[in-house]
This record gives C-alpha cells, structure tokens and sequence, in this order.
C-alpha cells in the first residue's frame, strides 16, 4: 500500500469510526483554522506483532466533551459529559486502531495494542510531519482534528 | 427470572453505552455489575453470581485473554457464557477465544442490535413477544 492510500484509508476509517460510534461527520469541505483558545489533548496507541506503528490524534477539549456526550446520550453541557471526555477519546482511538490494522494488514496476522494514553498539551500543538509518517487533518462539527500514523521499525 | 451481567471493559464511557443498549433492546436484565480490568473482574465474580459476561479484550493490569484463561480454570466460573466485545479484527484471535469457550462476539464500534442479538440467547427480553428459547445463537463468531 502506498504511502496516499494509508493516509485516505486512516482518514476513511477515523471518518467511519466517528459516525458509527458517535453520529459526527468529517466536513470534508471545511478548512478551520486550530484553535489557540482551546484545551488540546494529544492521544497515542500503539500495536505491536509481525509489523508495528504508532496512531496519535490531537483533538481539542470540546472535541472530547462532544463526543462524550454522544456516546453517552447527554447533554454535552453536563458534567459527566466533561468527566468522561478523556475516556471516550482514549476509547476512540483504541477502535480506531483496531479497525486500521484490520485494513492494512489484513485479518491474518495476530497484533497487541497498547492502552491508550492522553496528554493535555499546555499550548497548542504544532503537528510534527515527521519523514515516513501519514498525516490527516479532518474537520468536525467546527473543530480540527489532526491524526498521524507512523509505522514502526521495518514496517511500512 | 432476571439475570445478573458483568461488563468488562476499561473506559467507563463503554460500559455506560453497553448498559444503555441493554435497557434500550429490552433485555432481561438484573443487577449489572462493572469491572474496568480482569482483577476487577475477578473480584466481582468472588462477591456475586453472575449469569453473563460482556468482555473487551484489550485492557490494563489483566486484559480479556488472561481473564478468560483465568477463568477456564476455575470450575465455578468455567461455565459462565462470555461475550466478547472488542476492537479485534484478527480471525486466529476471534477463534482463539471461541476456543476458550466465548460464547459470541461484537466487533466495536458496533450496533445496539449487534449486541441484542448475541446477549437476547442468552438473557431473553422482558417484551412478551421475546423468547429466551431464541435459536440466535447461531454464528455469533
């Protein structure tokens, strides 16, 4: 798989992922700018087994919130919504992870995913495009999204 | 008679959506009970009698392979059904834990009736028009 199709597929399955799970839509026709006014969290998974790589999505508080409160079925105003922001990023990621593996590695291979991990960044982040890594930005419900993946060593 | 559920799985956000799902597809449900990790788990089975399990795999501490493994062991627990719900795609994995005798599995992000139709065997529903004898039970895996 070349390095265009990973990244339209890791954009592909972040897209479906999001609607199935929590009924938000990737507008692919926006372009907002990253918002400095906000809370941004860095969220990171890993698998390992015959290859390996790295996912990290960086996502605003908001973002979080919002998808908490649709998982959830609540207001996204309420507390449990803000409690379980971080939770319901972290969850994302992992499904997110799953479904990547399964597209371009196929149902043959065993693989391990790490637990996922979530920073709050203390400014806004700059979205490092490191050399060999796929990176995609998506824009939902007013907020910008940026997700990257990075094989690990001897993967492509 | 209603039937006591444990949920494993380590995000909160998760077992909230499974019990929301439980109630929404009129399952028969009793008390059900949470675990974030198979030690949880574990503990949980020690205090309660449990009729079902919905296992994740992936988790911190004791993840869901070592839990049923741990279980397998056990001849009180040995029998409980588990389904498992979880982001695995694997086939050798998915057939790795029919063999550790799961009883069905859902593959997240799933559906509110892809969870129905695998736990309703197992459960029944409270709607008279339900039935706990269901065949379902059919290719689950």
């Amino acid at each position: 798989m070349i390095q265009d199709q990973k990244t339209a597929t890791l954009t592909t399955i972040f897209s479906e992922v999001l609607a199935d799970l929590a009924f938000m839509f990737n507008d692919e026709e926006a372009d907002y700018g990253v918002s400095s006014a906000d809370v941004w969290l860095e969220t990171e998974i890993s698998y390992h087994g015959a290859q390996s790589g790295t996912l990290c999505l960086w996502c605003t508080r908001t973002f979080s919130v919002q998808l908490a409160a649709n998982l959830l079925g609540v207001d996204p105003h309420e507390s449990y919504a803000e409690e379980q922001g971080n939770d319901a990023v972290k969850e994302f990621m992992n499904i997110v992870c799953g479904q990547f593996i399964t597209a371009i590695h196929g149902t043959g291979a065993v693989f391990d995913l790490t637990i996922p991990t979530l920073t709050e960044l203390p400014e806004t982040p700059r979205f490092p495009q490191e050399h060999g890594s796929h990176f995609s930005t998506v824009y939902v419900e007013g907020q910008r999204l940026c997700l990257r993946y990075k094989p690990g060593p001897g993967s492509e | 008679m209603s039937q006591n559920v444990l949920i494993v799985d380590d995000s909160a956000t998760i077992r909230q959506m499974i019990k929301k799902t439980m109630g929404i597809a009129g399952l028969d449900v009793g008390d059900i009970y949470e675990a974030s990790n198979g030690i949880e788990a574990l503990a949980q089975l020690h205090d309660h009698c449990v009729a079902v399990m919905v296992v994740d795999i992936n988790m911190p501490t004791m993840n869901g392979i070592q839990l049923l493994t741990r279980m397998k062991e056990n001849e009180r627990l040995k029998d409980i059904p588990i389904v498992i719900a979880s982001t695995e795609g694997s086939q050798k994995r998915i057939d790795q834990m029919a063999d550790f005798g799961a009883f069905g599995y859902v593959r997240k992000p799933f559906q509110p009736e892809q969870l129905r139709d695998v736990l309703q065997p197992l459960l029944g529903v409270t709607d008279d028009s339900g039935s706990k004898d269901s065949d379902a039970n059919n290719d689950l895996f």
